[in-house]
């Protein structure tokens, strides 16, 4: 049985879909939270003096994703074959796109530029990235709600993820998407993955 | 038997890596290039309207490095386990920030604002990066010239290309990385990557 360590800050952000995966998994683990003035004296016991990362029976992985898909893979959250797998990543890479774009504006960008970044983001960039999600879940869901097979796979947690991160500034942005909306909703009412929304402290990213 | 057709640009750039794991592993394919002007003629057959696309038996699978992932995978070239694929992952994570980084002054067309971005990019952000991966190289490289598990991995394979990159805009930039340097040469050593190296098109990027 091995044990899992998860440092982050106390917040989503980029380590939010690991946490996502241990719920559904049903898997316990030590989720370590860092306020960001304790966070410089731990810095230097981290591999890449970055977070999150994740500590497995002792030694230590950095990479949000590589974590994701480490223990995507461990519990069975990924694709039953090698193709599967690559589809799943291919939709959690075109997510991580998308995060990449908007995390920036959201996590460090001050008023009243945020403003204005988000504004353009929404006009400019969110709607070809939710086409690209949903022309993904054609190609690979089979007929089903989730975007790859037709079971649960971090594709999906992935997608909730970071779709929360743009609904909690605008909880319409899935109107005219609404095969997205429908796996957000099947997402969020997985068993494992509600009880954690449930029992989740508010953070303010 | 599988079917493997790769299609991209006429040039290394994001399909490189997959093509040295093509060519690591003796595997063939179909190796398709598009001209400049014939890539509008071919963007809405993929599925995100870009390039790198993997077809597999008639499946098609964008993302550059989920493609990789995948053929690294097909070919033995990932990872051992679950595990040390999250190690080779982390590495590659790694390498994939520092050419994100390294992209704005790679693209800009502007002689002069290419070469002050270059210059700063090699004085102010290369630096950090290759600590970082010379760190991932003694943490999961038991010692050895390899990344991970003392064998030859698509991580091996991704760093030879970025730095290849590296080399012919700044010859010395790896002067304070033995072993990076170390680790070229490992990769240059393979039999079958030599004479990939020596017979592939020479291309501007």
């Amino acid at each position: 049985m091995s044990t899992y360590k998860l440092y982050y800050f106390d917040g989503r952000g980029r380590g939010e879909i690991s946490r996502l995966i241990l719920a559904a998994a049903g898997q316990k683990f030590e989720d370590i939270r860092y306020q960001k003035n304790e966070w410089p004296s731990h810095k230097s016991e981290m591999p890449l003096g970055q977070i999150p990362v994740l500590e497995i029976d002792g030694i230590k992985l950095p990479q949000s994703m590589t974590i994701a898909r480490f223990l995507a893979r461990q519990f069975h959250l990924t694709g039953k074959d090698n193709l599967e797998q690559a589809k799943v990543e291919a939709v959690a890479d075109t997510a991580t796109d998308l995060l990449n774009k908007f995390g920036p504006i959201i996590w460090y960008q001050e008023e009243p530029q945020k403003k204005a970044s988000i504004d353009e983001f929404f006009a400019n960039e969110l709607p070809k990235h939710l086409r690209n999600l949903e022309t993904l879940a054609k190609a690979y869901n089979e007929g089903s709600s989730f975007f790859v097979g037709k079971n649960l796979t971090f594709a999906d947690l992935c997608v909730y993820d970071v779709l929360e991160n743009i609904l909690e500034v605008d909880a319409n942005i899935l109107d005219q998407y609404p095969w997205l909306k429908t796996n957000g909703q099947k997402v969020a009412k997985h068993p494992n993955v509600a009880i954690y929304l449930e029992s989740r402290l508010r953070t303010a990213f | 038997m599988s079917t493997y057709k790769l299609y991209y640009f006429n040039g290394r750039g994001r399909a490189e890596i997959s093509r040295l794991i093509f060519a690591a592993a003796g595997q063939k394919y179909e190796d398709v290039r598009f001209e400049r002007e014939q890539w509008p003629g071919h963007k809405s057959e993929m599925p995100l309207g870009q390039v790198p696309v993997l077809e597999v038996d008639g499946t098609k699978l964008p993302q550059s490095t989920s493609m990789a992932r995948f053929l690294a995978k097909q070919f033995q070239l990932a990872g051992k386990d679950n595990f040390e694929q999250a190690k080779v992952d982390a590495v590659v994570d790694t390498i994939n920030d520092a050419i994100t980084k390294f992209l704005p002054s790679r693209m800009e067309q502007d002689e002069a604002k290419k070469q002050e971005l270059m210059n700063k990019f090699f004085a102010d952000e290369l630096p950090a990066h290759l600590q970082q991966l010379e760190v991932l190289g003694k943490l999961y490289g038991n010692g050895g010239a390899f990344f991970v598990g003392n064998q030859l991995t698509w991580a091996d394979l991704y760093l030879f290309e970025m730095t290849n990159n590296l080399l012919q805009a700044n010859g010395n930039c790896l002067d304070k990385h033995a072993w990076l340097k170390q680790n070229r040469a490992e990769v240059e050593k393979q039999p079958k990557i030599a004479e990939y190296i020596k017979n592939r098109p020479q291309t501007p990027f």
